[in-house]
């Protein structure tokens, strides 16, 4: 079985966290350096964590996501491989096209660290243990967090059914209340809470274990 | 020369000692190094004296004298923590100051190569909501989460007072707990004997906070704008790749020593460098990188631009740090050599001395004063009035600023009045800070045991050893002799306090000159504790659904200071009685009403009173009344027998039911869901 890459950029911060928890549900995760280009044949799939890259110069996930590596997970999407971005690396995946909308700074202004109740609001092959309706909680921590995405492309989301993940009590402002979403294709998938950071017993929720994936032939690259 | 002694504030006397020293008078750069050296703030002239009494405290497995204090948790388990002052740039420019507050601690943590895993601050600021007041609130707090989120590393405990004495002078203290990983020795900012390179990494120096520690050592007038040019201007995302890249080069053991370019910048990190080896240096100042070209030597011998630092390597190892460096993007430029044959610094420019001088006029030899103390007679006892503590939203809108659980060894967060880390072995350590205002200024003694005491029992009903203590030391003018009273008070209090119950001081930091136009804070001696606790399943604040039956323990503070000699055995047994029992809670109450302290409680449960509470629930809690909820009747009784035995009140305050709600028998008395509504008043009132 091929690993699954992990993108590090200057000034991620969830990169350990990422690669723990993906170890820790079975996969073997290796790194691969947002600076460099890399070869997506090489990967089963590939984790973009959180963090601040480049400082959230610009904007956040701007810079990060016209670095070499971003260029290499375009191909790897293109060609169906699955990508999750988390936090700042949903940011850089918006910023990148890869995904639409964008996300910018919460309602009321602040940065917010919490636990919240996620609904998932479509089913995925792809997360065979979230199902329909299913309610999971884990973390939110972000400044910048807020979905926003033209009319015609939300109502575009929302008959395509790529909305996956929705607040159940809007922390930011999030238009129609999400907090994830796929692409059309539905391989490449951004979700701005954390669930690396609730899997284990004394992390306060386990729910972050749900999110394990299940790649079909048509995911390999 | 009355005009150098006032642009350098040096006293007159201080200027016979420097003319004895030098057997003339100081000459170019020589001032700016003296004023910056001999500061308070760099120089401890006032406090040294007294400091040293911490040292009784240091036993095996404690470390002091570096950057941070050390604590050898066994299992190779290595600790290293510190808090520190970033009061009057905090006035001055409240998000700055307090970002590059945050990012001082964090650099005097991975100095040592120990990975920064929590930080915690304690703020205290004026109680009236003012609009200069609200922007500072809301400043600092932006200030903090701005810079610790963006470094990653999570902020899980805090104490905010809001007291009528810090209307003009609030104070912005940070700590910082670091772990060394498995093997990795720590780095000490002590040179060897042997012919070494300096280096200088990280970013490039600026104007910014040139005079900073000066400033620092001086009270506040009216003109506070003026002082803006001393602020520094910290970044975050440079710190980060500051932390990775230090880091590594220590984990490959490239580097011989480290420090941290903090107050008083280069002057400070070489000077106390070259003093503690008694090892010669050369610094060329032309090689150390700037951010603008016409800088002068003095500029960038006192520029306090953020996120640099100072190490020495062998020349074989030059290469191999620059390399590390430059993976995060980094500069490693050598400015210098050291000479073993000699003791003295020589300060260069462009290929011209500006001085040789011994280190030690600067570090070792500088003042040390005797200054007078004397107890103000007490002020009259003040009735026993509940502080007005704020509602817990106010605190609760600060800490969902702050990251939590980036790291992912989060346990328990700032919601909790104690904060709890995983370590790799499976145990936790634990996080608490104390020091209450309204108590310190009745009486400082008082103040500082309580300021000691409330943490170490934070950590112990928990379930926790304490086992070190850092302080930040927050007073007014030292050169008023009630001032310096309070602060050898607290002092004494910490050491004694310290030896009987095995905590260390290992680390802390000395805030005097807390005075805006003649008005002097209250004694304000901040402490953080850490312990160790040997499980993740920790007893939570809240009632929980285990909750049965709900007691409550007294332990007057008059009587625990009456019985000090018995305080290892009371909180050792208790603590025993915690780890065997697994309360379902374990709460010390905060000094508000009962109302108030009790429906805090309330948020999965509802706790039903005796009878007997009808009449009490306006009065204020006593220090220190603590309430568990356990899970069967063994435990309450065990409980019990451990009041007989140590003679202290054991009550059954109630029961635990399911909802949400503050009951006296059958009648409600207060929802929980209304109680945090009524928290909407005291943020409406602070403008949030």
């Amino acid at each position: 079985m091929k690993p699954i890459g992990v993108l590090t950029f200057p000034g991620t911060n969830c990169d350990e966290d990422v690669f723990k928890w993906a170890g820790h549900l079975g996969n073997e995760p290796k790194w691969i350096s947002g600076q460099d280009h890399f070869e997506p044949k090489d990967y089963e799939a590939l984790l973009i964590p959180g963090g601040f890259s480049y400082g959230d110069y610009l904007r956040c996930g701007a810079l990060a996501a016209r670095s070499p590596a971003m260029e290499d997970v375009r191909r790897f999407a293109q060609a169906g491989g699955f990508v999750l971005g988390i936090c700042n690396g949903f940011q850089i995946l918006c910023e990148s096209g890869l995904l639409p909308g964008a996300l910018v700074r919460n309602e009321g202004g602040l940065f917010r660290d919490d636990f919240v109740q996620l609904r998932v609001t479509n089913y995925f092959k792809i997360f065979p243990h979230l199902s329909d309706d299913k309610i999971v909680r884990i973390p939110i921590a972000h400044g910048e967090g807020r979905y926003t995405v033209d009319p015609q492309e939300l109502k575009k989301l929302q008959d395509e059914g790529q909305v996956w993940l929705s607040y159940a009590d809007n922390p930011n402002g999030s238009l129609g209340d999400i907090a994830g979403i796929s692409n059309e294709n539905k391989n490449v998938f951004g979700l701005m809470p954390h669930p690396e950071r609730a899997y284990q017993p004394w992390m306060d929720s386990e729910d972050g274990r749900f999110f394990q994936w299940k790649l079909s032939s048509k995911n390999i690259v | 020369m009355e005009a150098q002694l006032k642009k350098y504030r040096i006293s007159s006397a201080e200027l016979d000692l420097i003319r004895a020293q030098l057997g003339r008078d100081p000459e170019g750069v020589e001032w700016a190094l003296y004023s910056a050296l001999w500061s308070e703030h760099c120089s401890y002239k006032s406090s040294r004296r007294h400091l040293k009494k911490f040292a009784g405290t240091l036993k095996a497995g404690s470390q002091g004298g570096e950057n941070a204090g050390l604590i050898d948790l066994g299992k190779d388990e290595k600790v290293i923590f510190k808090m520190e002052s970033h009061n009057h740039p905090s006035f001055i420019e409240p998000f700055h100051g307090a970002a590059t507050g945050v990012g001082g601690i964090l650099r005097d943590i991975f100095t040592m190569g120990a990975r920064p895993i929590a930080l915690a601050d304690f703020l205290c600021f004026g109680d009236q909501p003012t609009d200069k007041m609200k922007s500072l609130y809301k400043g600092v707090v932006k200030g903090i989460s701005h810079y610790g989120n963006c470094v990653g590393v999570p902020t899980t405990q805090g104490i905010t007072n809001f007291h009528p004495a810090y209307q003009k002078n609030i104070l912005v203290n940070a700590m910082a707990v670091g772990l060394l990983e498995k093997g990795q020795p720590m780095i000490s900012s002590k040179p060897l004997k042997k012919k070494s390179l300096i280096v200088y990494v990280g970013s490039k120096t600026g104007r910014d906070g040139v005079h900073g520690a000066a400033m620092a050592s001086e009270s506040f007038g009216q003109d506070l704008t003026s002082k803006k040019p001393n602020i520094q201007i910290g970044d975050p995302y440079f710190e980060k790749l500051l932390i990775e890249a230090c880091l590594s080069v220590a984990k490959e053991n490239l580097i011989e020593c480290m420090q941290d370019m903090g107050a008083a910048g280069l002057t400070s990190s070489s000077f106390e460098m070259a003093a503690q080896g008694q090892i010669g240096f050369d610094i060329n100042l032309d090689l150390v990188p700037q951010r603008e070209a016409d800088m002068e030597p003095e500029e960038i011998l006192l520029s306090e631009s953020q996120e640099r630092m100072l190490l020495l390597c062998d020349e074989t190892n030059l290469t191999g740090v620059q390399k590390h460096f430059a993976k995060y993007g980094l500069e490693a430029v050598k400015i210098g050599d050291t000479d073993p044959s000699r003791t003295d610094v020589k300060l260069m420019w462009h290929g011209k001395i500006l001085t040789r001088m011994e280190p030690k006029h600067l570090v070792d030899n500088a003042p040390m004063y005797d200054r007078p103390y004397e107890r103000k007679a007490n002020a009259v006892q003040s009735e026993k009035k509940p502080a007005p503590w704020p509602h817990p939203a106010l605190r609760e809108w600060i800490y969902r600023q702050y990251d939590q659980r980036v790291g992912t060894r989060t346990v328990r967060t700032a919601s909790q009045s104690s904060a709890f880390m995983i370590l790799p072995s499976g145990r936790t350590l634990g996080v608490a800070l104390g020091c209450d205002p309204w108590l310190t200024n009745e009486d400082a003694r008082t103040g500082a045991f309580d300021a000691f005491m409330r943490p170490f029992l934070n950590l112990t009903i928990k379930g926790a050893t304490p086992k070190g203590l850092t302080d930040c030391m927050n007073f007014g003018n030292p050169e008023k002799p009630f001032v310096m009273a309070q602060f050898v008070d607290s002092v004494e209090t910490f050491t004694e306090l310290g030896k009987l119950l095995s905590v260390p001081v290992v680390s802390g930091n000395v805030s005097f000159y807390n005075e805006t136009e003649g008005e002097n804070i209250p004694p304000t001696p901040a402490v953080g504790i850490i312990g160790l606790a040997e499980t993740t399943s920790l007893p939570f604040d809240e009632l929980k659904s285990a909750s049965k039956q709900v007691y409550l323990v007294k332990m007057p503070l008059e009587k625990l200071i009456e019985q000090k000699e018995n305080l290892p055995e009371i909180t050792d047994s208790l603590r025993n009685w915690v780890t065997e029992n697994k309360p379902a809670s374990a709460k010390l109450l905060s000094r508000r009403t009962w109302r108030e302290s009790l429906i805090s409680l309330c948020s999965e449960r509802s706790l039903i009173l005796e009878k007997s509470w009808e009449k009490q629930l306006d009065f204020p809690t006593d220090l220190y009344s603590i309430v568990f909820s356990v899970k069967d009747e063994a435990s309450a009784n065990s409980l019990k027998a451990w009041g007989q035995k140590t003679g202290f009140a054991v009550e059954l305050l109630g029961t635990a039911a399911p909802g949400s709600q503050l009951r006296v028998q059958t009648q409600d008395i207060l929802a929980f869901k209304d109680w945090r509504s009524a928290g909407r008043k005291s943020l409406e009132a602070w403008g949030l």
